[in-house]
């Protein structure tokens, strides 16, 4: 069974000229256990279609639907993590953590064991009192990353989250998210990763969802079976990057339209 | 230091340094201070331009998040600085190191920059070695494991970190070359 299943989605927005198409006919399941990446080209909406997916907006036509049931206010089962991390930088790396759970009307000593948790899990121990000014970017989007957790979602959704960060500081976080989805004692269940990397899509997923220019549709569901830790430099990643490339930069071609005469933000 | 070593682990656990830089598209000196401290840890040994992961390394990275903290504590004691620091905490009265005593001994072994400072306080919070008040700007000694919290006055010495299986003595202090100051290196292994 699907666990989340996307179908025949079109989103537009208003705009002084009429409506402005941001993507067509999006159709696709994220699978139990499954890790998906989509990519695509900037303004292509990747980052609308997982606020779509979580029920933070509303497709224009077409349904998402989670377990079955029609996703239609925010889903609790999902959680986001963000590309700039979405801290308040007025709260402690715990409160921070437990904002969600306060939010969903949990008991103070609950919160209190469901922090220690998570704050565990992702490596923060011993920065439980530190606010996000005190701590390097790898380390606060880890903040974001424990309180995505801390709700225990079935999805843990993720906007760009490592683009904010150096090269050496990504590389450790993609492995670390790897591992909890990994563990099965753990949240999640599955992920769905939105990222304009398509290195980093092959090397983190089980299948890539490549999205064309807007107005976007899809152009492939590509399934990655290389076994990990994945190689980037082996020919036959070589063969699948160069594959997704293929297809965005040849599939990518926009159709001149009035109303898309403004280039892709 | 850690993505350091998730990329030498995706190469098969050895490779040469340059062609590792390569991969992420960096420099070799972007990645010099990473690779150093995590010799410095005895996680990987480098040898004519190779870089490839020793025992304690292999072990490290086949662990969980949580696990990875205890066995990064236990090679950190190890290093001149944190065996300072953590000795002078136990030492200190109240077991607290203000701001200014912390660039003191930091000094030691390395010039207290700003940086340095925050990204050791940084590390020895990560590795649960101290904790670190923000508002009050100080180090605290973690209660109950090593420190023993008799009154304020000067408690024993603690049992020494054990010698480890590593033959040879921390390399901590003057091992950096002048332009891969500790700081660099401290500041890309909590990455």
């Amino acid at each position: 069974m699907a666990l989340i299943r996307i179908e025949h989605v079109d989103k537009s927005f208003p705009s002084r000229h009429g409506s402005i198409a941001i993507m067509q006919d999006i159709s696709f399941d994220v699978k139990d256990a499954d890790f998906l990446a989509i990519v695509g080209p900037s303004g292509c909406g990747k980052s609308t279609l997982l606020r779509l997916i979580q029920g933070l907006d509303r497709p224009t036509a077409g349904s998402i639907s989670f377990r079955d049931k029609r996703v239609d206010h925010v889903c609790a089962q999902m959680a986001m993590v963000f590309q700039s991390f979405a801290l308040y930088p007025w709260l402690t790396v715990a409160q921070n953590v437990a904002f969600g759970l306060e939010a969903l009307g949990w008991a103070p000593d609950r919160i209190a064991a469901q922090v220690d948790r998570y704050v565990g899990v992702t490596g923060l121990d011993g920065f439980q009192e530190a606010y996000p000014r005190e701590l390097s970017g790898g380390m606060r989007q880890r903040v974001g990353l424990a309180r995505a957790l801390a709700v225990e979602p079935a999805v843990l959704l993720m906007d760009e989250p490592f683009s904010a960060l150096d090269a050496l500081t990504a590389e450790s976080l993609r492995e670390e998210i790897l591992q909890l989805w990994g563990d099965p004692a753990l949240p999640p269940e599955a992920v769905v990763l939105v990222t304009h990397n398509i290195e980093e899509a092959i090397q983190l997923a089980d299948r890539v969802v490549v999205m064309s220019r807007r107005p976007s549709h899809l152009l492939a569901e590509v399934p990655i079976t290389l076994p990990r830790p994945r190689d980037r430099k082996s020919p036959a990643f070589y063969e699948l990057t160069d594959r997704v490339y293929s297809l965005i930069t040849e599939g990518g071609t926009p159709v001149p339209s009035a109303g898309d005469s403004r280039p892709a933000v | 230091m850690l993505g350091l070593l998730v990329l030498l682990q995706n190469h098969h656990d050895s490779e040469d340094v340059a062609l590792l830089a390569d991969d992420l598209d960096l420099e070799i000196d972007e990645i010099l201070p990473s690779l150093e401290f995590a010799e410095i840890l005895q996680l990987v040994k480098v040898s004519d331009g190779r870089v490839t992961f020793t025992d304690l390394g292999k072990r490290l990275m086949a662990a969980t998040i949580r696990s990875r903290k205890s066995l990064l504590r236990e090679q950190l004691r190890k290093t001149t600085l944190f065996k300072t620091l953590v000795r002078a905490l136990e030492s200190a009265p109240a077991h607290e190191l203000s701001d200014h005593e912390l660039a003191q001994i930091v000094s030691l072994t390395t010039s207290p920059s700003e940086e340095v400072v925050q990204n050791i306080v940084n590390w020895g919070r990560y590795a649960d070695l101290f904790r670190y008040d923000a508002d009050e700007r100080r180090l605290i000694a973690v209660k109950g494991t090593s420190a023993p919290k008799a009154g304020t006055g000067r408690s024993p010495p603690p049992s020494p970190p054990s010698s480890g299986p590593g033959p040879s003595p921390p390399k901590r202090s003057g091992a950096t070359a002048p332009s891969d100051p500790p700081g660099a290196q401290v500041a890309h292994a909590l990455a």
